[in-house]
């Protein structure tokens, strides 16, 4: 586990165990005076004398103390969680540091082998807690990243959506736009032009030529929503009627049974215009006025 | 045997004494250490014997029994021993209990109200002895702790540079290095180092932290190269925080070398704050009374147009 991490896991535990406790033990919260009391004891002489008394005499090596004393750069704000116990980490990191570096510089072994077994100050069992409780923090995190991650995706997909619908209609609107468009032209050109006018005009800016959808139904009227044959061939029967099947469906749509037959005679605007029924150009129609 | 002890903590205050030349010579696996004697005979042979004895009083709670139990488990030399019924917790059970024991120095571990953690270090019999308030405890079991080191191995400890700034800052640190510092080739340490205590003072709190120490090596006495640059510690535990109150100059009394002037003791804090809460309604009588007792010195004049639509 790398330094961050511990710290952030420090930090956020010591959140968390605060806001715990902060109900039950309110009174835990460290008062203190605001400025020191006037009768306070503090005999300077007597405490030093009693340090020289107790202290260990001065040449003593410094294996039997292993005590390093590390300078704290600046003054830590206790009640930042975070740099508080980053003041102490580094401390620590520098004490061992040093400390190292004197026990390598006696030549004594100081490291556990890692064959070396033996009674740990937290058991086994303990450990292993630690342990599980670890995974299953990891597992909460990546679940929760999960998560976020279909979040985000749902969202994109739900543009990506709208922009499609968007790009469509403005397709729409355009192809309406050109169609009136080139009506406009006609009618300015007093529908003079002859065949191969009306044909040019016909064919759209993006170069396609009109085409009647394929979606035409046969024998059903334009008009006519309520379905006509499509209803009709809901189910599909065996395969060697299939070909019967087929036409009796083809007449069936054509003489009666299915949709409206009320429509079929009603002009749409498909209809009136479709001019394949009349003569185009004047060629014909006019040879026998000139006679 | 008792001779002997008595002798060695002789040694520890006044090691100037000669008897201490007259200690049995180290032995080896093959014989005396006479060398070694030799080498340093000159100095004096120092060796620590500190011996500490761990115990707290009656109806301790067990947040802080498990605080006890892990420094027993952190610290080999010591000695457990049971609780105190509280009201020996005077100095002078204590004293003759640490005497019994053979030991040289104390924790106490003082419960009150089931609330409040007292630590008492002492060294004994000569004193002196701290008092602390204990703050801030977090146990090894909790589980966001997540290092682990060898039971009995040697800390290293590491103090804040601000430990040498006042003499009573001085005496707690020779104190601490006395009592948490594992004495050299003590039979129940282990030879090897890996784990590290922090005591630092912020705030005029102490505060200690454990850590394990976890380096990438193969071999027992070198590092790898640039092994130091990557080494990382991981927390052990138990953490808490000492709020020095008094030093006395014997062990668990005896004349007062220092009081903190900052220091409210925890059951002033919370009278102060029943105090605050407490009162509501003798507060609530007394205004309207006032109120009752103004409206009386100040009458209303007659308004004089009170029955103009009267009629």
């Amino acid at each position: 586990m790398s330094i961050e991490d511990t710290l952030e896991e420090d930090g956020m535990g010591d959140v968390d165990h605060e806001t715990s406790e902060s109900e039950s033990e309110s009174e835990q919260e460290d008062v203190r005076l605001t400025e020191p009391s006037k009768k306070s004891i503090y005999n300077r002489d007597g405490l030093l004398e009693k340090l020289s008394d107790i202290s260990w005499p001065d040449n003593v090596e410094w294996i039997q103390k292993l005590s390093i004393v590390v300078d704290q750069e600046k003054e830590v704000d206790v009640n930042d969680d975070l740099a508080r116990e980053l003041s102490f980490y580094t401390q620590a990191l520098e004490g061992t540091r040093q400390a190292f570096e004197k026990l390598q510089a006696m030549g004594i072994p100081f490291l556990r082998p890692p064959d070396y077994y033996a009674e740990m100050v937290k058991t086994d069992s303990h450990m292993e807690k630690v342990k599980s409780r670890l995974l299953e923090q990891k597992k909460k995190i990546e679940e929760a990243e999960e998560r976020r991650k279909a979040r985000e995706a749902k969202r994109i997909a739900k543009e990506i959506q709208a922009q499609k619908l968007k790009e469509r209609a403005k397709q729409k609107k355009e192809e309406i736009e050109s169609v009136k468009k080139w009506r406009k032209q006609r009618q300015q050109s007093g529908f003079s032009m002859g065949g191969k006018d009306g044909d040019m005009g016909l064919t759209f800016e993006d170069g396609k030529s009109f085409e009647r959808s394929s979606k035409r139904r046969p024998g059903v009227a334009p008009g006519d929503r309520s379905g006509g044959k499509a209803r009709h061939g809901g189910n599909k029967g065996m395969k060697g009627m299939d070909k019967k099947r087929k036409n009796r469906e083809y007449r069936e749509t054509k003489f009666g049974f299915g949709g409206r037959k009320g429509l079929k005679k009603q002009n749409t605007s498909d209809t009136t215009n479709d001019m394949r029924s009349f003569n185009q150009g004047n060629m014909s129609g006019n040879k026998k006025r000139k006679r | 045997m008792a001779k002997k002890r008595k002798h060695s903590e002789a040694e520890v205050s006044e090691p100037s004494k000669k008897e201490v030349a007259l200690q049995r010579p180290k032995r080896t696996l093959f014989g005396w250490k006479d060398g070694v004697e030799e080498k340093e005979g000159d100095s004096l042979i120092f060796r620590n014997r500190e011996k500490l004895l761990v115990t707290c009083s009656r109806r301790i709670v067990y947040r802080y029994r498990h605080l006890m139990l892990n420094v027993v488990s952190l610290l080999p030399h010591c000695k457990k021993d049971n609780k105190v019924e509280s009201k020996e917790s005077k100095g002078s059970t204590l004293n003759e209990l640490v005497e019994l024991r053979n030991c040289s120095s104390c924790l106490f571990f003082e419960c009150r109200k089931q609330k409040d953690l007292y630590l008492w270090m002492a060294k004994c019999p000569s004193g002196p002895s701290v008092k602390f308030l204990v703050n801030a405890v977090h146990t090894m079991e909790e589980l966001k702790l997540t290092g682990n080191h060898l039971k009995g191995s040697r800390p290293i400890l590491t103090f804040s540079s601000n430990f040498d700034k006042d003499p009573h800052w001085k005496i707690l640190k020779e104190l601490i290095m006395q009592i948490f510092g594992t004495p050299k080739d003590h039979r129940k340490s282990k030879p090897f180092y890996d784990h590290v205590f922090v005591f630092s003072i912020v705030d005029d709190h102490i505060w200690f932290r454990n850590y394990q120490v976890s380096v990438p090596h193969n071999e027992m006495d070198k590092v790898d190269r640039g092994g130091l640059d990557k080494m990382t510690l991981v927390e052990v535990g138990p953490r808490f925080c000492l709020n020095p109150i008094k030093i006395f100059g014997g062990s668990f009394g005896g004349p007062t070398l220092y009081e903190n002037p900052f220091y409210i003791s925890p059951n002033q804090i919370r009278a102060l704050e029943k105090r605050k809460k407490a009162g509501k309604y003798a507060k609530k009588i007394k205004a309207k009374t006032r109120r009752k007792m103004h409206e009386l010195s100040n009458p209303l004049e007659p308004d004089e147009f009170a029955d103009m639509w009267k009629e």
